[in-house]
């Protein structure tokens, strides 16, 4: 099915929380969304979930960190459906900063750009998968 | 590839997966020898047919049982996921959770053809069910956060659009796409699908259910039909979302699972190929030559070891082969960064009586809910009437299954509890133990399935279901049958007849 359910509740969603949560707690989304695999240390999984700290691409060029969180890439999946660019936001300033990184902080207007320019959003997700 | 086609087929009245039949092998192996990675559906689908054709075949498993994917957990399956959460099934004898695939539509073929083929015996899964509930939270209105029967809401929706439609056909408004006995017709129709009055109004239906319900005598006697709900209230609900005219392609109302369990499929391969399957043996390299190909692997007991052979059919999931030491051309290894993996999340959870049975009168089918984390609850297609039953709690993909997997076990129980208990009031004292399964987090799998963008369709896709040299990948990440068994099967008939139409040339 094509449904777009889940996008048009998580936009509303996203549209009443995310200015508070953006600026509070860029360490609280991302324990949230990314720490299953990244871990809380940002250290990751060895054989399986990429290190943060430290990592060159999570430091360097905005739009390619951004781009990779918004679409997915290799075995990570794609955020783009989940999370609105104020949380992108957020999140990525705090890795860009955390454990040592010392990248700098990404906007909620960066983020729009690089939704647009990756033509992020575009596809929605099913009711079910397999 | 040889393809059978019936005369149905041959009118083009097919409405199936590609492939029905396992490729014509006949001619010959030559003494050739395939080594093949991973014993999952499409690693055993191409050690059965290879073997059956004289091939000589080893099977590498990276773990200590067959079937990859194909699960299912049941009391004393153990499962340790990559941060180390451990976790043993303790559902009772007779009830499991399928973590892995669950369901087959009645169009894969491939998958059917096995099933009984090993004489694994099929009973249905309900994929639909009007009865069901529907809940959604995010919508507004009297509705928002209550759950309703999805017949319910169909009726209404259906019926008051219906309304809308025939009334304007009828005063002539919709002329221009119609006319004459046109008109008559569609309006007959649209009648026919909302269930209207002689007026063209739509008042309810007996179809969307009973508050009192029909019976002997004269009391109950007719009963007493529900009252429609309001059109506005059931346009705000968002409830509406689950609804269109046909299911997707994929997800058929008419579905089927192994009783038992998914991994009857498993079982019902290994039968056939077990004594071919080195198990618990994880691949660590992959170097070529021009003769052949030789496997790197660590066994079981820690100690390594190699196999060689002419060619080699690689199942391991791109998530996981991608860090494999691989002897390949810089294009094909490119290609493997070209896919996402999707975190998938599933949750089994023992019941201690059939509530929604016995109290809702619902049997087997989805709950679809907006609820963060859980996306849906499916009542169990087994064990009717039983006294017990386990329901899978969410099954949720993306970030959001990310996002519920940092949990330990006993909290994504907990949340998935806490959910259910919002539409049905008897979930959390009815709720006995847990077993949840995050295949983003489960080792040799880092993913449910590969989800392509279009780009790495377009691009990587062609160039991984190429061999490259003596390397053949195989799996449903090679099909457009992406996540389902018969992707699984029919990339290994692909790639099996590849190979045999070679070693004929040779």
């Amino acid at each position: 099915m094509t449904f777009a359910y889940r996008l048009a509740a998580l936009t509303l969603a996203a549209g009443l929380a995310a200015p508070a949560i953006a600026l509070a707690d860029g360490k609280s989304l991302f324990n949230d969304n990314c720490s299953a695999c990244h871990q809380v240390t940002g250290k990751g999984v060895k054989g399986a979930f990429p290190a943060l700290a430290g990592s060159p691409l999570v430091q360097g060029d905005p739009q390619l960190v951004t781009t990779t969180v918004l679409n997915g890439r290799a075995g990570m999946p794609a955020f783009k459906d989940d999370l609105s660019d104020a949380d992108l936001s957020a999140i990525l300033t705090y890795v860009r900063s955390s454990w040592g990184n010392k990248g700098a902080a990404i906007k909620p207007a960066d983020v729009a750009k690089a939704r647009v320019a990756a033509k992020a959003g575009a596809k929605a997700r099913g009711l079910q998968a397999h | 590839m040889s393809l059978v086609l019936s005369g149905m087929e041959a009118l083009g009245f097919s409405q199936a997966s590609a492939t029905e039949l396992p490729p014509d092998l006949s001619g010959g192996a030559k003494n050739t020898k395939v080594v093949i990675l991973g014993a999952g559906l499409a690693g055993m689908t191409a050690a059965y047919e290879l073997s059956k054709a004289g091939y000589q075949v080893q099977v590498l498993e990276a773990r200590s049982f067959a079937g990859g994917r194909c699960q299912t957990a049941r009391k004393g399956f153990k499962h340790t996921d990559l941060i180390g959460n451990t976790q043993t099934c303790e559902f009772d004898e007779g009830h499991y959770i399928n973590h892995g695939p669950w369901r087959i539509p009645y169009h894969h073929r491939s998958t059917l053809h096995y099933t009984k083929l090993f004489g694994v015996p099929l009973e249905s899964f309900v994929n639909d069910n009007d009865a069901s509930y529907v809940y959604f939270e995010k919508g507004a209105g009297a509705l928002a956060g209550k759950p309703i029967r999805k017949g319910e809401i169909a009726a209404d929706i259906r019926g008051y659009t219906a309304e809308l439609v025939a009334k304007a056909a009828s005063q002539g408004q919709l002329d221009a796409p119609l006319s004459g006995l046109d008109r008559e017709k569609f309006i007959a129709y649209v009648v026919n699908e909302g269930r209207l009055t002689k007026d063209l109004a739509y008042k309810g239906t007996e179809g969307r259910g009973f508050s009192i319900h029909p019976g002997a005598g004269v009391d109950p006697g007719p009963g007493k039909e529900l009252p429609p709900f309001a059109f506005k209230d059931v346009l705000d609900s968002n409830a509406w979302r689950v609804l269109s005219s046909v299911t997707g392609y994929e997800q058929q109302r008419t579905m089927l699972q192994p009783i038992g369990g998914m991994d009857q499929i498993a079982k019902g391969f290994e039968k056939q190929v077990g004594s071919m399957i080195r198990y618990s043996t994880v691949v660590e390299k992959i170097k070529q030559s021009p003769s052949g190909v030789t496997v790197s692997f660590k066994g079981a007991d820690g100690k390594k070891g190699e196999v060689t052979a002419d060619y080699c059919i690689c199942t391991i999931p791109l998530s996981v082969l991608k860090q494999i030491d691989v002897d390949a051309s810089a294009p094909f290894k490119a290609a493997m960064e070209g896919v996402a993996y999707a975190p998938v999340n599933k949750i089994g959870l023992q019941m201690k009586t059939r509530f929604w049975e016995e109290k809702h009168h619902i049997y087997g089918g989805h709950v679809y809910t907006d609820l963060p984390g859980i996306n849906s609850i499916t009542l169990p297609s087994y064990g009717w009437q039983g006294q017990k039953g386990v329901l899978l709690g969410y099954y949720m993909f993306g970030g959001e299954a990310a996002r519920i997997s940092a949990k330990n076990p006993a909290d994504r129980a907990a949340y998935a509890v806490a959910a259910g208990q919002k539409i049905f009031p008897e979930y959390a004292e009815n709720y006995e133990n847990a077993f949840s399964f995050c295949w983003h987090l489960a080792e040799h799998n880092l993913g449910g399935w590969a989800e392509w963008g279009e780009a790495g369709r377009k691009e990587a896709y062609p160039v991984l279901c190429q061999p490259d040299g003596r390397l053949y990948l195989a799996g449903e990440h090679l099909s457009y049958l992406g996540g389902w068994q018969a992707g699984a099967i029919e990339s290994a008939w692909q790639q099996i007849a590849r190979i045999h139409a070679r070693v004929q040339q040779a």
